[in-house]
This record gives structure tokens, C-alpha cells and sequence, in this order.
């Protein structure tokens, strides 16, 4: 067998999984703090590029600051989220609050290509499109700088929850009214949490959309990104990284030998037994919470 | 705030209370009537015991006092609540927490996934300096060292005794001046309820902390506080110092288990007929 073939796929398939970290990281600090599980968050990262793309090549703002611009929009768009949506639904049933994400989603995925036109846009980040080569094996450079990114969004997520507002996001998630009772505002935690959601969705946005165009499709994300934070655990950072690098890595290999067998679209069928055999298996995922139970 | 000792006798209605409810009245999800106009006082570093039996309302008044009726649908529809001269009523639970109103729950809801450590950080105000913290949490640490020892590990695996001193302890990081105790004894061995409540007590007068407490073992709670307050369906049916409490003949039968030769067939019976109904 090829081996080389097999330590690119390895290697391509972990910096992917890395790029999907991006994208699940923003569900697991909304679930972290809220215990809302975010079906929108695909469509954020869709929002997030086309503002990029918005800035940067419709005002011909320089890149870097398209980008910052970005990142202050999401955060708002975040907190405005959580301020006119989730914040009404304080005391509602879960379900009623996973279906308003839902139809965030759905809102979301009609407006960006219905106010801006449905065609792929490309977003160009300025990087450099040559493959790297190290030895035999070609690494894409774009994936590189994404999984470095997602690695480092990853190191940086697990900081914030050492700092004081993070541990009163640790807090608020472990028990609403307990927290109110002793000065926490959890209205404000969650908002900051969708805020800190949306900054992810820009890292997010900016290296798929500079990887596959800014268009609707980017909201597809969401599969991959829920396979991640179920496999990885719903409200771990660690379990984001860990189990980003399975499903990329899976999602790669498999794909690499069996799909010349049968014509194809074997990387979804892998996702979804991900998702399948962890909720079967472990339910909690592989760094998520079990309940505590005193002896 | 820094006070020391000397106020912690029974203040009479001198100057202004540091907490008054006047006629306040709950209702909860828009029908059921939990208290019916319950007023009482408390002045700056009294230590004072809200006593009742089950479902008096004694839960339902420390939450209209710290603002957390809202998740259970609650709702105060009458009567005013001042704190320092302030309304309260209009303010959200975290501002009340800041104006150094607290309130530790019932079943003491420690954040179970923290490690002790962080639950005393998660209580300690966004804006506070550093250095304070260290001094609180050292604090802290000094009235329950077993806290301490244990400083680093998940708070879900505290024992009870252990998780109460925990929740006391995250609330004094909020600095208050009232603090208020929902059922500490809950589930708790006489020796370690006897244990806690002393430590109460020098936190009141140590640190100038008013306290209320609710408490359904009666018995315990008026060894340590100045003065009590007796609810009866969503009624204030009593309320007097501590030692004549005590002495009161119905305080004793039904709260303090009689004279020592009660006859528990006829107590139910007995209340019955003599229920307190203001």
C-alpha cells in the first residue's frame, strides 16, 4: 500500500477536522453557558463571510481589517441574538429553544445569498496557493493555516475559562438561578457567549470561505460541526480539538480508499456514523460531563 | 465594613431598619397565594431566625427579598420591600446581590462542576481588584478550613457539611451586608447544624453581617439568633426575641417538641384547633 498516499490523507483529513474544530467551537461556548445547543451556528459562519467578502471586496477594505471588522459585527450580531431572541425564551423548554435556532438558521441561510445573489463568491485571503511539499506529501498550505488557527482558537477558548468572566460563564452553565443568587448576570454571560460565538464564526467564515467560496453551501458546516461536538462532548474545548482531528482525519481516510470503490460521498456517510455510534455509545461524548453522583 | 462586636444585641426600633418588608404578598403563577402580607424588620447586625413549618411561605419570603421568584413563575403583587432606604422590588436579583443583599439556597446549589476555588472566584464581583479577592477568599478559608483543603477539587464531591460551608462561603464573596440562609440545616448531623451555626454567629458579629436565617429546626435556631420571626400559612403569627420564644408555651409544643412528655397522637389534632390564624 501507498503510504505516502496514507500520510496525506492523515494530515490533510486532521488540518480539515482542525477547520471543523472552528466551526464547533462556536457551538460549545453557547452550549457551555446557556445549555442551548446552536443549530445556527453553520449559518453564522455563512453571515461572517459574506460580511468579509462584504467588506473586503465590496468597500475594498484591506483584508486584516475586513477581518477585525467582521469580528466586531459577529460579536454584536451575537449579543443582539441573545438579546431579542434567546432572552425571551428564558424558563421555555429546551426543544422550543433548539427549533428557534433552527429557524434562525433557516432565516439566516435565505438572506445572505437572497439580498446578495446566490453566486459563489471568492474570498481571497492573500495566501499563497502552492502546496507545501515535504517529502513526498503534498500539505495545502490554506488547511494548514486553518488548522494552525483552529488550534490556536481552541488554546485561547481554554485561557478565557480560567479568567474570571470565563468562570462565571463555567458558573452560569452549572446553574442559572444559583448564579443569579449571588450577583451573576446570566443574562450577560449569555450574551457573551453568543458574542464569543460569533468571533468564532469569523475565523470560521474566513478559511472555508476562502477554501470553498462564500456561498449558502458554507452552512453545511453545521453536519461535520455537530459530529465534532457530540463525538468530542458538547460542552468540552478539549473534546472540540480531540474529536475535530477524528472526524477530519475519518473523514479523510475513509473516504481516500473507499471511495474510488463505489463512485463517491462516503466522507457524510462517515460523519453521520459518527453521530450515530457516539449517541449510541456515549451519549456524553468522549470529554463531556456525566452528572455527578455522590456516594 | 470591618465592624467589630459591640451592635450585635438585640437593636429595639431604633433608627432606620436595614431591611423592611411591608405587607408583602406572593402569588405564583397567578393564582396560588403563598403570603399574605408578611412585614418584618431587621436593623444592621441583628441576627434574626424566620421559623415556620413546611410550606409557611419562609422560602417564598427570602425569595421576594432577594428577587429570584421569577423562575418559579412568582410574583410579588403587594407591598414594599426597602433595603437601606432603597426599593428593591424594581431591581434585578444581581443588582440586589450588589446593593449587599444575598441569599444562599435551599439545598445549597453549589456550582457542582467548579472546583471550591472557583466557586467562591464566580461570586467575587467582575470589577473587584485582585487583591481583595485573596482577602475574602483567605477569609473565607480562615471560618471553614476544611474548605481549603479541599480547595481544588470538583465541589460536587464535597460532603453535605462541606457543601453548606461552601455555599456560606460563596456568599460572603459577594461582601453583603444581609446575608440569608435558606434551610442551612437541611440534612445535616445535629453536631456539624450546631457547628455551622456558631460559625455563623462570628461571622455576624465579626463582621458586622446581618443575617437571616429560615430554619425549620427551630430548636437550633434560636440557641444563636437575637430575635425570630414565626410564619404560619403565609402569615407573620409571632414575632419576639429569642429567649421569650423560647419560653412560649405554643412555640414549645409545636416547634421545640413540648415539655419532654408530648403526646404525638394528639399533637396533629391539638394544632388543629389551635392553629395560629392571625
Amino acid at each position: 500500500m501507498d503510504i505516502q498516499f496514507l500520510i496525506e490523507l492523515i494530515i490533510n483529513g486532521a488540518l480539515t477536522g482542525l477547520m471543523y474544530s472552528l466551526v464547533a467551537l462556536g457551538i460549545v461556548l453557547i452550549y457551555k453557558s446557556s445549555g442551548v445547543p446552536n443549530l445556527a451556528q453553520g449559518a453564522m459562519v455563512m453571515i461572517a463571510a459574506y460580511l468579509i467578502w462584504m467588506f473586503a471586496h465590496l468597500l475594498g477594505i484591506p483584508i486584516v481589517f475586513a477581518i477585525l471588522l467582521a469580528i466586531v459585527g459577529m460579536f454584536l450580531f451575537g449579543m443582539v441574538t441573545e438579546r431579542l431572541l434567546l432572552r425571551k425564551m428564558v424558563g421555555q423548554p429546551i426543544i422550543m429553544v433548539v427549533m428557534l435556532t433552527l429557524g434562525l438558521e433557516s432565516l439566516l441561510r435565505g438572506l445572505g445569498p437572497g439580498l446578495l445573489g446566490a453566486s459563489p463568491k471568492s474570498l481571497d485571503l492573500g495566501l499563497d496557493m502552492m502546496p507545501i511539499i515535504v517529502g513526498d506529501v503534498f500539505i495545502n498550505r490554506e488547511y494548514l493555516v486553518g488548522g494552525i488557527i483552529g488550534g490556536l482558537m481552541v488554546a485561547g477558548a481554554l485561557l478565557f475559562f480560567r479568567t474570571r468572566i470565563g468562570t462565571k460563564l463555567r458558573a452560569v452553565s452549572d446553574d442559572h438561578v444559583s448564579s443569579w443568587s449571588v450577583g451573576i448576570s446570566v443574562e450577560r454571560a449569555v450574551a457573551i457567549s453568543w458574542g464569543l460565538a460569533g468571533i468564532s464564526a469569523v475565523a470560521a467564515g474566513a478559511m472555508w470561505g476562502s477554501v470553498q467560496g462564500v456561498d449558502w453551501t458554507l452552512t453545511a458546516l453545521l453536519f461535520p460541526a455537530v459530529a465534532v461536538v457530540i463525538l468530542g462532548g458538547l460542552d468540552s474545548i478539549y473534546g472540540v480539538f480531540v474529536a475535530g482531528l477524528i472526524v477530519g482525519i475519518l473523514g479523510s481516510v475513509i473516504p481516500g480508499y473507499v471511495d474510488p470503490l463505489v463512485g463517491g460521498g462516503t466522507r457524510d456517510v462517515v460523519t453521520s456514523l459518527i453521530i450515530l455510534l457516539t449517541i449510541i455509545f456515549r451519549p456524553h461524548g468522549i470529554f463531556g460531563r456525566e452528572d455527578i453522583e455522590r456516594v | 465594613m470591618q465592624n467589630t462586636a459591640s451592635q450585635t444585641a438585640p437593636v429595639a426600633d431604633a433608627g432606620q431598619p436595614l431591611l423592611e418588608l411591608a405587607n408583602v404578598e406572593v402569588i405564583y403563577d397567578k393564582v396560588f397565594l403563598a403570603i399574605k402580607g408578611v412585614s418584618l424588620k431587621i436593623h444592621k447586625g441583628q441576627m434574626i431566625a424566620l421559623l415556620g413549618s413546611n410550606g409557611a411561605g419562609k422560602s417564598t419570603t427570602l425569595k421576594a427579598i432577594s428577587g429570584l421568584l421569577a423562575p418559579e413563575r412568582g410574583l410579588v403583587t403587594r407591598g414594599a420591600l426597602s433595603f437601606q432606604g432603597q426599593d428593591m422590588l424594581s431591581l434585578s436579583p444581581p443588582k440586589r446581590v450588589a446593593r449587599g443583599l444575598v441569599h444562599v439556597l435551599e439545598g445549597r446549589r453549589i456550582f457542582e462542576h467548579l472546583s471550591p476555588e472557583d466557586n467562591l472566584l464566580a461570586a467575587y464581583a467582575t470589577r473587584g481588584s485582585r487583591q481583595r479577592y485573596q482577602e475574602l477568599k483567605e477569609q473565607v478559608f480562615n471560618y471553614f478550613p476544611r474548605l481549603k483543603e479541599r480547595a481544588r477539587s470538583k465541589a460536587g464531591y464535597l460532603s453535605g457539611g462541606e457543601q453548606q460551608m461552601l455555599a456560606i462561603g460563596r456568599a460572603l464573596m459577594t461582601e453583603p451586608e444581609l446575608i440569608m440562609l435558606d434551610e442551612p440545616s437541611l440534612g445535616l448531623s445535629p453536631l456539624l447544624v450546631q457547628e455551622i451555626f456558631q460559625i455563623i454567629r462570628e461571622i455576624n458579629k465579626e463582621q458586622g453581617v446581618s443575617v437571616l436565617l429560615v430554619e425549620q429546626n427551630a430548636a437550633a435556631a434560636l440557641e444563636v439568633v437575637d430575635y425570630a420571626y414565626l410564619l404560619e400559612n403565609g402569615h407573620v403569627v409571632m414575632s419576639a426575641d429569642a429567649a421569650v420564644m423560647r419560653e412560649n408555651p405554643d412555640v414549645q409544643e409545636f416547634y421545640l417538641g413540648g415539655s419532654g412528655k408530648v403526646d404525638y397522637l394528639n399533637v396533629k389534632h391539638y394544632r388543629r384547633r389551635k392553629r395560629w390564624l392571625a
